[in-house]
């Protein structure tokens, strides 16, 4: 018989985003895995719906990315209706696409990987958290990263109706045209994001490589899977969020795949284990072969590691420079080190200011034409974007009238989930020896988890309970050995 | 000094609606009181909804199992305790307000959380259950008289009028 031990983030949709490890009757791990929250029923409920409902029902899916949603489903709308947007309502959106993107990413970088990094792996617990990175990093850059995703935010309001839930994207284009003062607005807000991008590759540069220590955590085994790789490229295999084609590398960074998000189900299959209702994407070219890594293994992910993996550099000057250092210091690629997303991340913080400023310095973003009137008659659409933790799908089939029949997404967290339980699994099978288990696992898989940054955001978003993390060890029958609580 | 009645849940996700529908239904009502905003954001990227309000009511739904369905509680921000967990998603309201106040884009003095225990499943398209559906009208006449309140205060007349029972 075995013991189980349960790292539960309690959020008051209590039950979701667990990690239970198995202990088997040795006390060594026999297995450990990551329950990843799942908003069940979205099928079911968009049935009979409204195709052109879905960009606004959708963006209300996720407390923490509704514009990745929207876009999804509105170029989803575009498939489904076989109709292009005119190159402003297609400028539009991934200048809209990009600022949020920024706004994401920037935020993400500094008080998710903060504690981690900025305040330190081994800072005590009690200043490890977004406090910590405040007082590290000083108020004023603090400030300056909420005043960017202000500034960002006012202009996504200012062009999509709203900053957090839009309600721009149409199929066949966007809703209004961009003016020409909006069009400076944005010129303004991706300058000022560019510096700031700027700013926080140097603090990465300083903080991170200049500490020898952080390297090696990074660079560390324990953080370290041999796996494909997946995300949207250009026709040149560069990175791209809006728009493009899937490519998937393998562990040698050879490529194994490129094709079009509407092929997906030919190459995305879900496995099913018996002990979660998790479903756990993998790669039917490769196969399900468990739990590993490997070229054997059809295991991949996605995210800013995965999208620069997969793709062979940057498409703006600035990003290009960091991607070549990011590859001269970890390389060669493919870039296997699970923290190494906080880098990633940043790199794509440039990429997307600077594609905001393209798209702001391109006259015919202001041109008044930003809609194709869709004619023919609807059938079946699928939109794929790179949402900020990971490629993103939007499917739907819709009768004559475009009323949904069917409806599947997969959204970044269930791409990852078969490399995330690898993580899980390596720190469970590192620290845990005899059945003891303490503080070191819960760091470790906290650190591993914010590299991922799984968004257990579909519809959780407030008023978390009082012990955000547990540990429980029972012993084969049941009785609760101990207990390590986080909060 | 401006309110805020900020409605947090996903509307299409069962119980998890209530206080979205709680504070939609106040609309009228509030008007010229408060701000009454909707939102299914969640973490931090609700830092910026509280800038610029001195006082706030904030009305959500909460899963403690300890309370039977639709009852309301009222835990003080500090009760709510600090949130560390592994994604800054679940950033909650107490780490919100630390961070705004730290950076001084200021934070409500003043907050009430209104919150409803919700058992149901948060399934997509599930309806709101009967008892979390009867506890929006008390809970309506809860944020109702907080603002008055909070209103009156500022009017200097002292004494709030004593709600009308009986009535939304």
């Amino acid at each position: 018989m075995s013991r189980e031990i349960l790292i539960d983030p309690i959020t008051r949709l209590e039950g979701h985003g667990r990690i239970h490890i198995f202990l088997d009757d040795g006390g060594g791990v026999d297995r450990a895995y990551l329950q990843v929250p799942e908003l069940r029923g979205f099928e079911k409920f968009a049935q009979g719906r409204r195709a052109e409902d879905m960009p606004q029902i959708t963006s209300r899916i996720c407390g923490v990315c509704p514009m990745a949603h929207h876009m999804a489903a509105a170029k989803a709308l575009d498939d489904l209706y076989q109709v292009d947007p005119p190159p402003a309502g297609r400028k539009i959106r991934e200048l809209l696409y990009s600022a949020f993107m920024v706004e994401d990413h920037a935020l993400h970088f500094f008080f998710l990987g903060g504690p981690d990094f900025i305040v330190g792996p081994d800072a005590p617990r009690q200043q490890r958290n977004i406090l910590g990175v405040v007082d590290a990093v000083g108020l004023e850059v603090g400030k300056e990263v909420i005043g960017v995703r202000k500034q960002l935010r006012d202009l996504v309001a200012a062009v999509a109706g709203k900053a957090v839930h839009p309600v721009f994207g149409l199929p066949g284009g966007v809703s209004r045209s961009l003016s020409s003062d909006v069009r400076q607005q944005a010129a303004a807000a991706a300058a000022r994001a560019i510096e700031f991008s700027q700013f926080a590759l140097g603090a990465f540069r300083t903080i991170v490589l200049g500490n020898p220590g952080y390297v090696d955590l990074v660079t560390s085994e324990a953080y370290t899977h041999r796996t494909y790789y997946m995300g949207l490229v250009d026709a040149a295999n560069k990175v791209t969020f809006y728009d493009g084609t899937l490519r998937v590398v393998g562990p040698s960074g050879k490529e194994l795949l490129r094709f079009a998000g509407q092929d997906y189900l030919s190459h995305i299959a879900e496995h099913v284990e018996p002990w979660t209702y998790m479903k756990f994407c993998f790669l039917k070219d490769v196969g399900w072969n468990g739990f590993a890594d490997g070229a054997g293994s059809g295991v991949y992910s996605v995210a800013p590691l995965a999208r620069l993996n997969a793709a062979d550099g940057m498409a703006t000057p600035r990003a290009q420079e960091a991607y070549e250092e990011f590859v001269t210091t970890l390389g060669p690629k493919p870039v296997h080190h699970t923290l190494a997303n906080h880098w990633a991340r940043i790199i794509e913080l440039m990429y997307a200011a600077e594609r905001m400023a393209e798209l702001a310095a391109d006259p015919e973003i202001t041109d008044p034409q930003v809609r194709t009137l869709p004619t023919a008659a609807p059938r079946e659409g699928i939109g794929v974007v790179e949402a900020p933790r990971g490629t993103l799908f939007h499917h739907y089939q819709t009768d004559e009238h475009g009323l949904i029949t069917a409806a599947n997404m997969i959204v970044a967290t269930q791409n990852n989930a078969a490399r995330i339980a690898l993580s899980v699994d390596k720190a469970a099978h590192a620290l845990i020896r005899n059945g003891h288990v303490d503080d070191a696992l819960l760091n470790q898989v906290e650190m591993a988890f914010r590299a991922y940054d799984p968004c257990f955001g579909c519809s959780t978003h407030s008023l978390p309970g009082h012990m955000p993390l547990i540990v429980d060890v029972r012993d084969p029958g049941g009785a609760l050995l101990s207990e390590i609580r986080r909060d | 000094m401006r309110t805020l009645v900020l409605g947090l849940g996903n509307e299409y996700a069962g119980d998890d609606a209530v206080g979205v529908l709680a504070v939609r239904a106040l609309r009228g009502a509030l008007a010229g009181m408060a701000d009454v905003v909707e939102s299914a954001a969640s973490g931090l990227a609700l830092i910026e909804v509280f800038t610029g309000y001195e006082r706030a009511v904030i009305v959500d739904s909460i899963r403690t199992g300890r309370s039977p369905a639709g009852t309301i509680i009222e835990p003080g921000l500090g009760e709510l305790g600090r949130a560390t967990a592994p994604s800054l998603h679940q950033a909650g309201i107490p780490e919100l307000a630390a961070v705004a106040r730290r950076l001084g884009m200021g934070f409500p003095d003043r907050t009430r959380v209104l919150a409803v225990e919700v058992t149901g499943p948060l399934t997509f398209g599930a309806p709101v259950s009967e008892p979390v559906a009867a506890a929006v009208v008390p809970l309506g006449r809860r944020i109702l008289d907080q603002v008055r309140l909070w209103a009156s205060e500022d009017s200097g007349d002292g004494l709030p009028e004593r709600p009308e029972r009986g009535r939304q």
